[in-house]
């Protein structure tokens, strides 16, 4: 066990793309912690999926030994954090673990809303924040207006802030100096009762759950017997240890102000939650560890299997997800038109674009996704208010007194040019406009109430088109607000299919109602029969398009009894429609479901 | 003595005068070479010998000469081949035995050599009455040379002929396909075809489909159901999805396709149903020389055992094709399959006009066999879903 005076607990906050992985990079590379020659590029982003996206999605802790310049061996503990404002969750459980925050800015693009937000929630975890300014060797390069921005706009002393290149390897030294004198050592007493916070966790097929947690009072040993206080659940430790970015490093012991990882033979995975704290079985702690904010999801969408044979390998998936994600959330749900499914909560689309890739990738299952809503409430004429989670659930307009709808408070920054553009946006969103300010003179943020519902889908692709790509978005929950609602079905040749019926402002039903019709006729094929694509809202049909009869699909010659070529062309046949889902006598393709939602051109 | 089966025989010649712009078939276009010639007709006479060997309980009853162009192959070279199957095989006397031509390559002493020697019907590749139009297809022949070809195997004895005519051709209206049709119905053969023109990967007209002007689905499926009134108009009676024909002279070797009977196919690329076994013979001309000469390659480039449940999907693949359709006691018989699930699927079709009922048979009408494929595949879903009879009990 290391002196707690020796131990500095830190995580790294950036705006996506400033530059957070690679300093974490080099960070190990200037400790030794990894040989520069068995670097991988951005080795905390150990997730596949993650390398594409260029964005780190899970948590993950590594251990640095540095010697400092006062001859004095400390261990640094990096807690990685996502940068996503759709992780705010997982950034605030990250940030509680840590005493100190790396605050890196891009020294050409200054401070952007995702970093203002990340800022804010270290700040509001207690932690120190230490600027950095990144990109310094970039001919666009201007640290000396960023820090001022820094002390403006945020209001932390950053004129003394490393100005470095972390891709180039300037400077880095000064961090990890910065790192031993401004982040304070983590307090705790190693005699008291153990409290630990599980900040992340994973499955592994051969140890079980693996807990990746911070000390805060105690000491952990193999052995021992521990019990999870949110769950009651209690487990023998059979390891614990220090985590390498090459894997875990089993320890005699982990004591207050460690970062490690502890296994215990734990297969029942609802048992160890994200967030709990760890305490000792026959000397508990009195009480739990506060701080953890709980995780709300705030888009829901329908995930159902192509092939309906496959709910029991869809639950198992999402059961395995839910594991490393506690920000996910599922429930079964049973439609009518695509059987058994479930419908899924995430934090915004991005997160659900995640988990849909995972389930596909990593669990090999073809999914149909829903149409995502946000939550709605509703006060009933019978004098009972509800929450509407899926269009499935959602009243006859008979019985609604009153619906209600999230906003959200947006914070977009932009260079002033593009206010315009940005106005026409939110204002076509429903967007409210609260107040402008500049930052400095290249740079305005602007800040609407909007209604979530108007940005869960594809408002930040709109935001970056109208922007040339430099404006940036951040967003909270503020609340609901009565709002006008309908819901829109869709029927197909005639029958309703519930799962793609979705809940809208009523005055944008005609026009979307329309859009929608259009694209199903463009999303599915020609059929043996003319389709009738029609928008209905509580029976009345408000749009319609048809889909024509597909006139020709024959092989004319079948030439000198060559059957086999012949049915080999079926078979593909068959392997496409495989990939449809069939109501009444329509196949849908699965994409279907989501191009509905494309509704800027 | 046991009675014998019924078998037909194909032979494909895969020689041409030269290659047509939409033509995917295996053939060589150009001069025949000799040797390649020589050795081609060696290797099917070796063929023969061998398979014949294994085809002592069955009656050969069609012979279908197919290509390439026969005709183009010349009368002797027919004829030493034909003699050979006789040879090798029992051929019945009342035998069906075709053989294709192009009118380029029709003269009055090939037509008279043929009859003579027991070549009983012509299938003549016509394609258009347009000169200009056939020019485009790199069709080597005018449409007065078609014209005469078959006056000339009249006055040759040969009263079974049939004309391959094609729409859905560059640049063609639903008119001048209607034109096309009465101009050719009045040479009065006694069996048509009339295939669609698709657009096959790897042909030269392929790389120019963009610019070439085809009709569109809609339009190509107008002009078939044209073809379909007029020819029944005219006494021609469709018996599957792309054949016509006076009473009586339906092709009696294709049907042998579509009713799931056994034929054995020779030459490069030809496809046999034999002795329970499906086929396809070495695509290259070489190969298939080499294969049965010198036995150093394999003949065969695909060779499958059909299981019963196989044989069932192919059932109803294959007779949808035809004017006879499918029948819930045959396929039940046969196959030990239930029909239910197939009429649950044929049922609402029948009610949109694809299907029609006739001694209890189900059978596609002309927009059924449009969108056969699509109809197929949904019946073949349903045969798929469904368990055996035999399991049930």
């Amino acid at each position: 066990m290391t002196d707690l005076s020796k131990i500095r607990n830190f995580s790294i906050v950036a705006h996506i793309d400033h530059g957070k992985s690679t300093l974490a990079d080099r960070l190990l590379e200037e400790t030794n912690t990894v040989d520069k020659r068995e670097m991988e590029e951005q080795i905390l982003d150990n997730m596949e999926l993650e390398r594409e996206r260029g964005i780190t999605i899970k948590a993950r802790a590594v251990k640095l030994n540095y010697r400092a310049d006062d001859g004095q061996d400390y261990v640094l503990n990096l807690i990685d954090t996502p940068g996503h404002v759709d992780f705010n969750y997982e950034v605030s459980r990250s940030l509680t673990a840590c005493e100190g925050a790396v605050l890196v800015v891009d020294a050409s693009q200054g401070i952007e809303a995702q970093t203002l937000a990340n800022t804010y929630l270290a700040i509001d975890a207690g932690l120190e924040v230490l600027p950095v300014v990144n990109k310094i060797d970039l001919p666009a390069a201007r640290p000396q207006e960023v820090k001022k921005e820094i002390e403006d706009v945020i209001g932390l002393p950053a004129m003394d802030a490393p100005e470095i290149s972390a891709k180039n390897g300037i400077n880095i030294h000064s961090v990890l100096e910065m790192i031993v004198r401004d982040v304070p050592p983590p307090k705790g007493d190693r005699n008291a009762p153990l409290q630990a916070l599980i900040f992340d966790s994973q499955y592994d097929s051969y140890r079980g759950v693996v807990v990746y947690l911070r000390v805060m009072n105690g000491v952990i040993r193999p052995g021992m017997d521990v019990k999870m206080m949110a769950s009651g659940a209690v487990y023998k430790v059979v390891e614990c240890g220090y985590l390498h970015p090459k894997g875990m490093v089993p320890a005699d012991a982990l004591g207050a102000g460690e970062v490690g990882y502890l296994t215990a033979s734990i297969k029942t995975i609802s048992d160890t939650r994200v967030g709990d704290t760890v305490t000792g079985a026959e000397n508990p702690a009195s009480e739990p560890l506060p701080g953890y904010k709980s995780c709300q999801p705030m888009v829901f969408s329908g995930v159902y299997p192509a092939d309906g044979s496959k709910y029991g390998d869809l639950r198992d998936a999402l059961e395995k997800l839910k594991l490393n994600d506690a920000s996910m959330y599922y429930t079964q749900e049973n439609s009518i038109a695509l059987g058994f499914g479930f419908r899924c909560g995430f934090l915004g689309l991005l997160h659900m674009e995640i988990i849909m890739e995972r389930l596909e990738r990593e669990f090999n299952l073809d999914l149909i996704t829903t149409a995502p809503n946000v939550v709605y409430e509703i006060d009933k004429t019978d004098g009972s208010h509800i929450e509407v989670y899926t269009p499935l659930n959602y009243p006859d307009p008979m019985e609604i007194a009153q619906a209600y709808e999230p906003y959200v408070r947006a914070s977009i920054i932009s260079p002033p040019e593009y206010v315009g553009n940005i106005m026409e946006l939110c204002q076509f969103r429903r967007g409210e406009f609260k107040d402008m300010t500049y930052l400095d003179t290249s740079r305005v943020e602007l800040h609407y109430e909007i209604p979530l519902n108007e940005i869960i889908y594809d408002f930040f692709d709109a935001l970056k088109s109208r922007t040339r790509g430099y404006g940036s978005l951040d967003y909270e929950l503020i609340g609901y607000r009565p709002s006008k609602l309908v819901k829109l079905d869709i029927l197909l040749n005639g029958e309703l299919v519930d799962a793609l019926s979705f809940i809208l402002f009523a005055d944008e039903a005609y026009t979307r109602a329309r859009r929608i019709c259009e694209k199903l006729k463009e999303n599915i094929p020609r059929q043996m029969f003319e389709i009738p694509v029609q928008a209905a809202i509580g029976g009345k049909i408000i749009a319609r398009e048809t889909i024509k009869a597909l006139r020709k699909d024959v092989l004319a010659k079948c030439y000198g009894g060559d059957i086999t070529r012949k049915k080999k062309l079926l078979e593909k046949q068959k392997e496409g429609k495989k990939r449809m889902r069939t109501f009444g006598t329509v196949s849908v393709p699965s994409e279907a479901f989501m191009a509905v939602l494309k509704m800027d051109e | 003595m046991n009675e014998l089966k019924p078998l037909g025989i194909y032979i494909h010649i895969p020689f041409c005068r030269s290659k047509c712009q939409y033509c995917d078939f295996y053939s060589i276009g150009g001069s025949r070479d000799r040797r390649l010639v020589d050795n081609y007709i060696q290797a099917l006479l070796v063929h023969f010998k061998e398979t014949g060997a294994r085809a002592s309980d069955y009656i050969v009853d069609t012979v279908y000469f197919g290509g390439g162009t026969p005709s183009f192959f010349g009368a002797d070279n027919l004829r030493r081949i034909f003699a050979e199957v006789q040879h090798r095989f029992r051929v019945d006397k009342d035998a069906e035995i075709t053989f294709e031509a192009n009118p380029d390559s029709v003269s009055e002493s090939l037509l008279k050599k043929l009859r003579a020697e027991g070549f009983n019907r012509m299938s003549l590749g016509v394609q258009s009455d347009r000169d200009d139009v056939l020019q485009k297809l790199g069709r080597p022949h005018s449409y007065e040379q078609a014209r005469s070809a078959v006056q000339l195997a009249r006055s040759c004895g040969f009263d079974n002929i049939s004309l391959d005519l094609m729409f859905g051709l560059p640049n063609q209206t639903p008119p001048q396909w209607e034109e096309t049709l009465r101009h050719v119905l009045r040479l009065r053969p006694e069996h048509m075809s009339c295939y669609g023109l698709k657009v096959e990967e790897g042909t030269p007209l392929w790389e120019y489909r963009e610019a070439a002007n085809l009709p569109s689905d809609e339009v190509q499926a107008e002009m078939y159901l044209k073809a379909v009134e007029i020819l029944e108009q005219s006494g021609y009676r469709q018996y599957e999805i792309s054949n016509f024909a006076k009473p009586g002279f339906a092709s009696r070797h294709n049907l042998k396709y579509w009713l799931g009977e056994e034929y054995i196919g020779f030459g490069p690329s030809a496809a046999s149903d034999f002795a329970g076994k499906r086929y396809t013979n070495n695509r290259d001309i070489q190969n298939y020389i080499r294969g049965v000469l010198k036995q150093d390659v394999p003949i065969l480039s695909e060779c499958e055992t059909i299981p019963a449940r196989e044989r069932a999907g192919e059932y109803v693949m294959l007779r949808l094709r035809t004017i006879h359709g499918i029948s819930p006691e045959e396929y039940e018989k046969n196959y030990l399959m239930p029909f239910a699930p197939l009429l649950e699927a044929i049922t609402p079709l029948a009610e949109k006009g694809l299907f029609y009922q006739k001694d209890g048979r189900w059978i596609l009408t002309p927009t059924g066999f449009l969108v056969s494929n699509q109809i197929i595949v949904r019946l073949q879903e349903a045969q798929e879903a469904s368990e055996p009879l035999a399991k049930k009990r």
